[in-house]
């Protein structure tokens, strides 16, 4: 099988010095991988050049095969950006948001048929917010919301699935069901995903591989061989500049 | 028309200017919900400004003045949304160089008008007139709605997801620089066939507040436009009557309902949601 996703010594600069520096990596179909390391370390960059939203100065990225700018079956990608705030007086519902998500597999300017409205649904189901799925997304708490862009994402079935931190600054609880949803996903849809996250305490065991990026790529491998250099997955934000020392 | 309507809506001409109203009234909060919803309540005020230097501009030439003003307005539009996602303005500042630049030509240009001697009446265009509404006009503004309508109905979920999170829908193949180069047209088009009855200063009021009013009620994106553009509408009728009763000009009348529903709907709904925010100008 071929890659869903591969960067050959890819790089990037916002100005004078790189965000990202010769990265390569490659995702095979189904795989759980954990994209790690401090804040500032081009994590949120680097999705973007992977996904063609960037691009990169030197190095090349292929997407299901494709360049990611050029790629034509854009529903075979999903993409839950760094959380950002939406606008608490939007009246969108949870449904119609969701909905969006969908558009990338249907055709922007096609009508929905009953395919399109089951896929929907199971996209609120799989992220268990199928009681909350007509209530305006302005009125659920922040961990909800999260939920709601996950949704968004896999309405269209993706092969590939990317998100940037998607648990940072929500609550505990909400933190515990995201990574329920994402461990459920990963073995229900097959689908490969790409998880920027600062904590992996709890999706340790569904992880193939992690790996850790500060500039370049610093250590790519399963999490046992990480934590067999010392390094616990249960590490929070602040002390990952630390460890990563360790790794260098 | 010859509707056997009731007053004030017996005679021909304000049958006229019902239905080109209904048609303004139903489309610009079409359009303006999209526009509230990118933080660019604005656009409308500056385009409506663009489209007077057009008018003036259509006058001095001896030109129809509702051509000029949409070459001008669509022209504008566009450059607006270029200056804006190539990041080389704020939307805020974009706006207000098209303000202030288009109010300036559009004096300039009338004044050279009376200069050489054409009689030059500006009031119809700034505020509306019910009495200028030709049958010509309503062809026109009838067609104009139904592109608007048809717009919303094909690609309002796409422009949804631009305006909620324009990577996520790049990511998902959707045309982001299109629509929102969509939007600015259909918001150009939407003002030049308002001028005749709301008048250029003050359609982007009519843009805006029936969205207002609707976002306090509604709990979907759906029934927030259906909403609007009833709002809008009914802004539309309740003003036309009114400037037929007390002759003013009408598109101060439907504003001032507009403005007058919005204010109940906000006291109803005790609303100090946000505090009392109208959409923000950002
Ligand atoms: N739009 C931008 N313009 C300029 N510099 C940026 C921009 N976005 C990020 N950076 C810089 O690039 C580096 C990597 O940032 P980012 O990819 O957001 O890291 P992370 O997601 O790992 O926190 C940081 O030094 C950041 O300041
Ligand atoms: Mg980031």
């Amino acid at each position: 099988m071929t890659a869903v996703l591969t960067a050959d010594a890819v790089s990037f600069s916002y100005g004078r010095e790189p965000a990202i520096d010769s990265v390569s990596l490659s995702i095979e179909p189904g795989e759980f991988v954990a994209l790690v390391g401090p804040n500032g370390s081009g994590k949120t960059t680097l999705l973007r050049v992977l996904l063609g939203l960037v691009r990169p100065q030197r190095g090349t990225v292929t997407v299901l095969g494709e360049d990611p700018r050029e790629l034509r079956d854009r529903g075979r990608v999903g993409y839950v950006p760094q959380r950002h705030r939406l606008d608490p007086e939007l009246p969108v519902t949870v449904a119609e948001l969701v909905a969006t998500g969908r558009l990338a597999r249907r055709g922007w300017w096609r009508r929905f048929n009953t395919e399109d409205h089951e896929a929907i649904d199971h996209a609120i189901d799989a992220v268990a917010l199928s009681g909350v799925r007509k209530r305006p997304v302005a009125e659920l708490s922040g961990g909800q919301q999260q939920r709601v862009m996950i949704a968004r994402a896999l309405a269209s079935n993706p092969d590939l699935l990317v998100l940037d931190e998607p648990v940072a600054g929500v609550d505990a609880e909400s933190q515990r069901l995201v990574r329920d949803s994402l461990g459920h996903i990963v073995r229900e849809l097959a689908a490969a995903v790409l998880l920027v996250s600062h904590e992996l305490g709890a999706v340790a065991d569904d992880l193939d591989r992690v790996i850790v990026l500060k500039r370049s790529v610093l250590f790519d491998g399963p999490p046992d061989e990480l934590a067999a250099r010392g390094v616990s997955l249960g590490i929070h934000a602040s002390d990952l500049p630390l460890w990563l020392e360790d790794l260098g | 028309m010859g509707l056997p309507l009731p007053w004030p809506f017996e005679r021909d001409y304000m049958q006229l200017a019902l239905v080109v109203g209904l048609v303004i009234g139903t489309c610009a909060p079409l359009v303006g919900a999209f526009l509230v919803q990118k933080q660019m309540a604005l656009m409308g005020e500056g385009i409506g400004h663009l489209a007077f230097a057009g008018v003036a501009a259509g006058l001095l030439l001896s030109i129809s003045p509702l051509w000029t003003a949409l070459g001008v307005a669509v022209v504008g539009a566009l450059l607006v949304e270029w200056l804006r996602g190539r990041g080389k303005a704020s939307g805020d500042l974009a706006l207000a160089l098209f303000f202030y630049g288009g109010i300036a030509a559009g004096a300039v240009f009338a004044s050279r008008a009376a200069a050489e001697g054409i009689s030059v009446n500006v009031m119809p265009y700034l505020f509306g007139s019910i009495l200028t509404v030709s049958p010509e006009d309503v062809w026109v503004v009838a067609a104009i709605g139904t592109l608007i309508v048809a717009c919303t109905l094909v690609a309002g979920r796409a422009l949804l997801s631009v305006v909620l999170d324009d990577g996520a829908a790049r990511v998902a193949g959707i045309p982001v620089d299109g629509l929102n180069a969509l939007l600015a047209i259909l918001t150009a088009v939407t003002i030049v066939a308002a001028t005749r009855i709301v008048g250029v200063l003050l359609i982007a009021a009519l843009m805006v507040l029936p969205v207002a009013s609707s976002r306090l009620i509604a709990r979907s994106f759906r029934t927030t436009i259906v909403g609007a553009a009833g709002i809008g509408a009914l802004s539309t009728v309740i003003g036309l009557a009114a400037a037929r009763m007390w002759g003013l000009a009408p598109g101060g009348a439907i504003v001032l309902v507009a403005t007058g529903i919005f204010a109940i709907v906000a006291g109803i709904t005790g609303t100090t949601r946000a505090g009392f925010s109208l959409p923000s100008h950002h």
